[in-house]
């Protein structure tokens, strides 16, 4: 695809490598647009200072908004296994998968991300450290949510009451993790000056090729290749 | 401090006409016997009914007791406790429950979302849900209240005024815990009770009712040292602030990161 800078004649040619499937970009943002719902709502049942809102006939349909938020988000991994299985698959086995250079991605993530320092960035794959993190955090996330929503929900009542004690505790604890997780994936995809590209990849399924190159070297070369040019980049700088 | 005022609950002398539960329904307008509706049958007690309801804020509560001895068949009034330190309106969203005047746990039914928790924290499973859906989760908790809108206008619960044993009083708290000790002296030196005992004193820092009792609580279904919610201590005091401390804490460095990127990334080297 050529792009035609601004005021100019010139034009650029930016080659884009397909990254996400349309039902993949599909149910991301099916799951952005209920954990949104699902947090601030329960964000409202949370702070003690949002009573007003959730008192009365406001408090009811807050916890129905929460419901209905909860089916979508619940319906994403479900709808994602029944139409593309061996993606989920492939995508599980990559969140899983870590190595040596996840140490040193997290040493240069905050000179990276902060200072702009591009040279202290280890080779990543097709997913890079954090984001392998956040993946493994929000499907354990998924799975607790689950586990302790759902009876909430249909046990009340049913289950000892010691049990929806611990699941309302477990529930919180799992919002604050994923909430502030989710405030940093927020910023880093669409705040970020850096990272422009994410939005583009979530919204086209596609990142450019020389994004691909910088910021997912073993999955743009390959790993073998990648780690040379690493090793060869370390011994230049004078490692 | 404040004045605080507690009902006074003999045992002994209640002999279980349940005038307290009809006076309680009819001031505070719960439903009794609706054909098919709400409906009783003899399953072989005269307890009726047999658990507390939406519409049954109390009832007297049959125990069948043999201590070795001797047979009681023992009558207790169930209901709200009052407590000092009341789960249920530490945990409640909304502020539907609060801690009212005289240590009333006082209700406001249009402030309730329905959530339930009260009903889960409680360590006497007193406040009952009124499911409405179970699917939307449309719900009403409800409690006996000690009759609020009557108590805060110097008249006494309607079941106190009602019950013809004079089993039930209601005023200062301290004084109705006198009036219960020499009860209690009376039962143990001359009426032949010795397990005598008042239930209330101390509990979770002290109940609104001061029970008579002429057997050990537990015989009620009463729990000896019933405990606050540790889980409740732990939401309300540690996770609640703590994650809004960690929420807080995240933005904020967010923004200044934010703000330290901007001088330093340099766009024309951004892949
Ligand atoms: C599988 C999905 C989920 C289900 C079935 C679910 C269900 C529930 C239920 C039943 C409640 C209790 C309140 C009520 O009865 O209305 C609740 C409360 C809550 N939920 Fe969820 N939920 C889910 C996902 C989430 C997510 C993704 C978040 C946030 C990121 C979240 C945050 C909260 C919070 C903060 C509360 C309030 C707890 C409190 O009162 O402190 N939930 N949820």
């Amino acid at each position: 695809m050529s792009v035609r800078l601004k005021g100019t004649d010139s034009a650029i040619m930016i080659r884009w490598i397909p990254k996400y499937t349309t039902v993949e970009r599909f149910l991301h943002w099916v799951h952005t647009a209920s954990f949104i719902p699902l947090a601030l709502t329960g964000f409202v049942l949370f702070a003690p200072w949002l009573e007003p809102l959730a008192q009365g006939a406001a408090g009811v349909t807050i916890r129905l908004i929460h419901r209905i938020a909860a089916v979508f988000f619940g319906g994403v991994p479900i709808i994602y296994a029944i139409l593309q299985p061996r993606r989920m698959v492939l995508n599980l086995k990559e969140f899983l998968t870590f190595s040596q250079y996840d140490l040193l991605w997290l040493k240069g993530a905050f000179p990276y991300y902060v200072l702009g320092r591009h040279e202290e960035m280890p080779p990543q794959p097709r997913f890079n450290t954090g984001e392998r993190l956040t993946a493994i955090v929000l499907v354990l996330g998924t799975l607790i949510f689950g586990l302790t929503g759902l009876p909430m929900w249909f046990l009340k009542g049913v289950m000892p009451v010691w049990l929806f004690q611990l699941a309302v505790i477990i529930h919180d604890l799992m919002f604050i993790i994923t909430f502030a997780m989710f405030m940093v994936h927020f910023y880093l995809a669409v705040v970020h000056p850096m990272m422009w590209q994410s939005l583009v990849s979530m919204r086209y399924g596609v990142v450019s090729e020389s994004y691909a190159r910088a910021h997912h070297a073993m999955w743009y070369y390959g790993e073998k290749r990648a780690k040379e040019m690493w090793e060869q980049h370390r011994r230049e700088a004078g490692h | 401090m404040t004045e605080r005022l507690a009902m006074y609950i003999d045992t002994s002398k209640c002999m279980a006409c349940r005038g307290c539960q009809v006076a309680c329904k009819q001031w505070n307008d719960r439903q009794g016997y609706v054909p098919g509706v709400r409906e009783t049958h003899n399953v072989g007690t005269y307890e009726n009914p047999l658990k507390l309801d939406p519409q049954t804020w109390t009832r007297i509560k049959f125990i069948e007791y043999d201590d070795g001895e001797r047979f009681q068949w023992l009558f207790m009034k169930e209901g709200c406790m009052h407590c000092t330190n009341a789960a249920c309106a530490d945990v409640c969203p909304t502020g539907a429950l609060k801690y009212g005047p005289y240590g009333i746990i006082t209700f406001e039914r249009e402030l309730c979302n329905g959530c339930g928790y009260c009903s889960q924290f409680c360590p006497f499973h007193i406040p009952q849900l009124e499911v409405i859906n179970r699917l939307t989760g449309e719900a009403k908790s409800s409690k006996c209240v000690f009759c609020q809108d009557r108590t805060t206008n110097g008249l006494k619960p309607a079941c106190v005024k009602t019950c013809p044993a004079g089993a039930l009083d209601w005023g200062d708290r301290d004084e109705m815990i006198a009036k219960a000790e020499a009860r209690v002296e009376v039962l143990k030196n001359e009426r032949g009770f010795p397990k005598a005992n008042v239930y209330g004193k101390t509990q979770l820092g002290g109940l609104g009712r001061i029970y008579v009792l002429t057997a050990p609580p537990e015989v009620y279904g009463l729990p000896a040292d019933p405990k606050y919610p540790a889980i409740s201590t732990l939401w309300q005091k540690i996770v609640q602030p703590v994650g809004q401390a960690v929420f807080g804490a995240t933005i904020l460095g967010l923004v200044a990161a934010f703000f330290v990127a901007r001088r330093n990334v340099h766009m024309e080297e951004v892949e």
